[in-house]
């Protein structure tokens, strides 16, 4: 149990890391793309070419993180986790909260 | 004092390593190693700069992936190392630290009790609460090494634990690291080899891709075989 929460610690830590690129990537589709989008009536339908562009950027994102800062991963390996399932983390997380704030915005303009 | 992680019996424990056979651009690294170190021992690794020390102390901590390479913990296999819970623990030559923890908070996560690992230095204990980047490149490093070697695990593999730290600090850390052997089996690489070799119970030597384990008169043997000039 204490290694289950010690492995989502530095989960959340590593995604903190990451988080202004996923988080400013979520934040440029829904305020450029998917907001006007709902203001015009037009959002139907368009909702997965919305989620496959911020699927895109995901390895956009990795190589970046890869090129910027490959020596990041050192601490976490010594938590025990490997580099595989902090990505995998990173994924599901980001992707929850792209559903999320897409899901929101929606609810806002029904 | 940690104790053994549970998942280990006491008695001691053996890590080996072979198999490992590394090329860059058509230069083998690494061609015949086989590595040996148990609890309660400290073994050195020489070499000289590129030699493939970090590459071999990688690969057996499990995050560089080598085709055939072979890590056994008494006789059984553990590919990835790292990914076995209380094995081992590994300090890069870089950075371990995540820039936006403190130490107080690092040590959390690696489940460190941080009066332990600075009882021997407890001018430290004043930065407990700082970040990576706030303390001195020493004090980092120092603080690095602290953390790992008090860290609840069977192996510690330290590479340049020594680089930056002041020698007085040296001096207490080298006595830290002959009481954890008391629990412990470490591998240590550092170029300091007047600070390494006293603590070691076995010395290797990495040479054009080989490793040579050396006998009770290291010096000499790093003499031949040009490691040192004296």
């Amino acid at each position: 149990m204490t290694a289950l929460l010690t492995q989502l610690r530095a989960l959340l830590l590593f995604y903190r890391s990451v988080a202004p690129f996923m988080l400013g990537i979520t934040g440029l589709l829904a305020g450029f793309v998917l907001v006007p989008l709902l203001h015009d009536g037009q959002a139907s339908g368009r909702l997965p070419a919305l989620a496959l562009a911020k699927l895109l950027t995901g390895p956009v994102v990795w190589y970046l993180a890869e090129q910027m800062r490959p020596n990041q991963y050192w601490f976490f390996y010594n938590l025990g986790v490997s580099r595989g399932r902090l990505w995998a983390g990173v994924a599901v997380l980001d992707g929850a909260i792209f559903v999320g704030v897409t899901v929101a915005i929606q609810a806002f303009f029904a | 004092m940690s104790m053994r992680p549970d998942s280990y019996p006491d008695g001691i424990q053996v890590l080996e390593a072979d198999g490992i056979q590394l090329a860059f651009d058509g230069r083998k690294i690494l061609t015949d190693v086989y590595l040996r170190v148990q609890t309660g021992q400290i073994a050195g690794l020489l070499g000289r700069n590129g030699s493939g020390k970090s590459t071999l102390l990688q690969t057996i901590f499990g995050a560089r992936v080598v085709p055939d390479a072979s890590v056994r913990v008494n006789g059984r296999r553990a590919v990835p190392a790292f990914q076995t819970a209380g094995l081992l623990n590994y300090l890069p030559q870089a950075q371990l630290l995540p820039a936006q923890l403190s130490l107080r908070q690092a040590a959390r996560l690696l489940r460190v009790d941080l009066d332990e690992a600075t009882a021997a230095f407890p001018e430290l204990r004043l930065q407990l609460n700082s970040r990576p980047e706030e303390l001195s490149g020493g004090t980092l490093r120092l603080m690095q090494v602290l953390l790992l070697l008090h860290a609840n695990t069977v192996f510690s593999l330290f590479d340049e634990p020594f680089t930056g730290v002041m020698p007085v600090h040296i001096e207490t850390l080298a006595a830290g690291l002959l009481r954890a052997k008391q629990r412990k089996g470490l591998l240590i690489t550092d170029h300091r080899y007047a600070e390494v070799l006293p603590l070691c119970d076995v010395v290797y030597l990495l040479h054009q891709g080989r490793l040579l384990k050396l006998g009770a008169d290291p010096r000499a043997e790093l003499r031949d075989y040009g490691y040192l000039a004296t």
